[in-house]
């Protein structure tokens, strides 16, 4: 049997002086909603982003591409796979439940899953602009986390996103190289993605946020963002490419890139799960969750035993 | 994994800049200790063979795992080429994970390597895990559940 607390008090020494949180640890309510909802978000977020992945396979140019789309996609399921499992032993919802909640549009996942994804250049961009804000946020929560089954899935999830990002360095490279037409297909895709990426992070950390005290995330959301502007601003004009701010400016002396005003009502949107394509999406997750009903049946029907 | 060389130093180094490159998915963990290289062969001008075999044929990794070999080796002093080559045969197996690779893959990814159709032990608490589901985020691995301390594993395996 896990440990137990007095108090809040007594807990929130106990994150601060640096202790792992394991699931049978009897932790405040407060501390278990709030590990729960932040695990079903990224679950439902590896869930939805790997549905269009798989949208992607029959449509991505080349073998060698089409190789990495499945087992990207593949990856992702996966990591939803795990994230549901462990979001589960928290005790709060059932899988089942969670999936539910999901497909009637009652629980979150990530602004940028609630757009549509047109051309293989957006694509593209989603690998190098969403994976490349998803890798370093979630490799603050890995940091410093505080819940040890999440923290322990996260490093094997943040493996191989490393992959993916690698992937789409590749494919930006093809990209750029590529015919006006391809280019300008990207740069359009850069133009369209450019801004939900950014709003990824997410607004300003509020002072003594506390996910930031529950040690379930180690860095400033406006931090990451900033960095995040830092690597891809140059990156993307060294191909050539424009970046849709006009708000834009750079500091010669320090050689750093701020992004202009950001308009927040898209991403309010989004929460509200009134997205671009938001109920396409729903909708689409929805039907597949159905039309594999009868796999979920079957395994079930098999003894013990015989389905391995 | 055989070495037919005519320039032993030259093969010790290319194979030294072999092991260098990890898994691109299981950072720490170098190709070689997960038994994908199968052979190796210089020549006297400096020409470097290598020959790996994939976990599965359609690993989506195989090229950047060439490419990134490739570029280890064509580092050496001595080298003037370097070819690397997907075989066909033998088909790996896990039995090809070496135990430094297990010991990394448990206790720093809590990936655990099933032999044969034995239990496979919790990497956390050692306690016999049971098998959830077939597939995880890999063809090559399948996720567990240690029913002692709940943890969700991901399992090594080569069915």
């Amino acid at each position: 049997m896990g440990r137990t607390w007095s108090s809040m008090d007594d807990f929130e020494a106990f994150l601060n002086d640096g202790g792992m949180v394991e699931v049978d640890d009897d932790m405040p309510d407060e501390y278990r909603t709030a590990v729960f909802r932040f695990i079903e978000l990224h679950a439902n977020s590896e869930l939805m982003g790997g549905l269009t992945e798989r949208d992607w396979i029959p449509m991505t140019p080349g073998l060698r591409h089409k190789m990495a789309v499945l087992a990207k996609s593949q990856d992702e399921i996966g990591h939803g796979h795990l994230l549901y499992m462990v979001a589960a032993d928290l005790g709060v919802k059932t899988r089942r439940e969670m999936l539910e909640d999901l497909f009637a549009g009652r629980s979150r996942f990530h602004n940028v899953f609630h757009y549509k994804v047109r051309t293989w250049g957006d694509q593209v961009a989603i690998c190098l602009l969403v994976d490349g804000a998803a890798v370093p946020s979630q490799k603050a929560v890995y940091k410093d986390c505080s819940y040890g089954p999440y923290k322990r899935i996260l490093k094997r999830i943040l493996a191989e996103e490393g992959f993916h990002l690698r992937l789409g360095e590749e494919r930006v490279l093809r990209i750029a190289e590529g015919t006006d037409a391809q280019r300008a297909m990207f740069q359009q895709s850069i133009d369209d993605w450019w801004w939900p990426a950014l709003r990824l992070f997410g607004p300003d950390s509020k002072p003594n946020d506390r996910l930031a005290r529950w040690r379930l995330k180690s860095e400033k959301n406006e931090v990451m963002r900033a960095g995040w502007v830092q690597k891809f601003v140059p990156m993307l004009h060294s191909y050539g490419f424009t970046i849709p701010d006009p708000g834009l400016t750079h500091d010669a002396q320090t050689d750093t890139w701020t992004c202009g005003p950001i308009d927040w009502e898209p991403l309010k949107r989004t929460m509200a799960m009134d997205g671009p394509d938001t109920a396409r999406r729903i909708a689409e997750a929805s039907a597949a969750w159905e039309t594999t009903r009868w796999v979920r049946d079957a395994l079930d029907a098999a003894p013990a035993g015989a389905v391995a | 994994m055989s070495a037919m060389t005519v320039d032993a130093t030259l093969t010790n180094a290319a194979l030294a800049a072999v092991a260098t490159v990890d898994d691109p998915e299981i950072p720490g963990v170098s190709i070689v200790d997960l038994g994908l290289l199968e052979t190796i062969t210089t020549t006297d001008d400096g020409r470097v063979t290598i020959g790996l075999i994939p976990t599965f044929s359609g690993c989506p990794a195989l090229a950047m795992i060439a490419s990134d070999v490739e570029a280890a080796v064509v580092g050496v002093q001595g080298v003037e080429a370097v070819t690397v080559n997907w075989l066909a045969a033998p088909v790996w197996n896990i039995e090809r994970v070496t135990n430094k690779a297990r010991k990394t893959m448990a206790t720093d990814l809590t990936v655990a390597v099933r032999i044969g159709d034995g239990p496979t032990p919790c990497p956390r608490c050692g306690t016999p895990t049971v098998e959830q589901s077939e597939f995880g985020p890999s063809r090559c691995r399948a996720v567990h559940r240690c029913e002692s301390c709940r943890e969700v594993i991901e399992v090594m395996r080569d069915r």
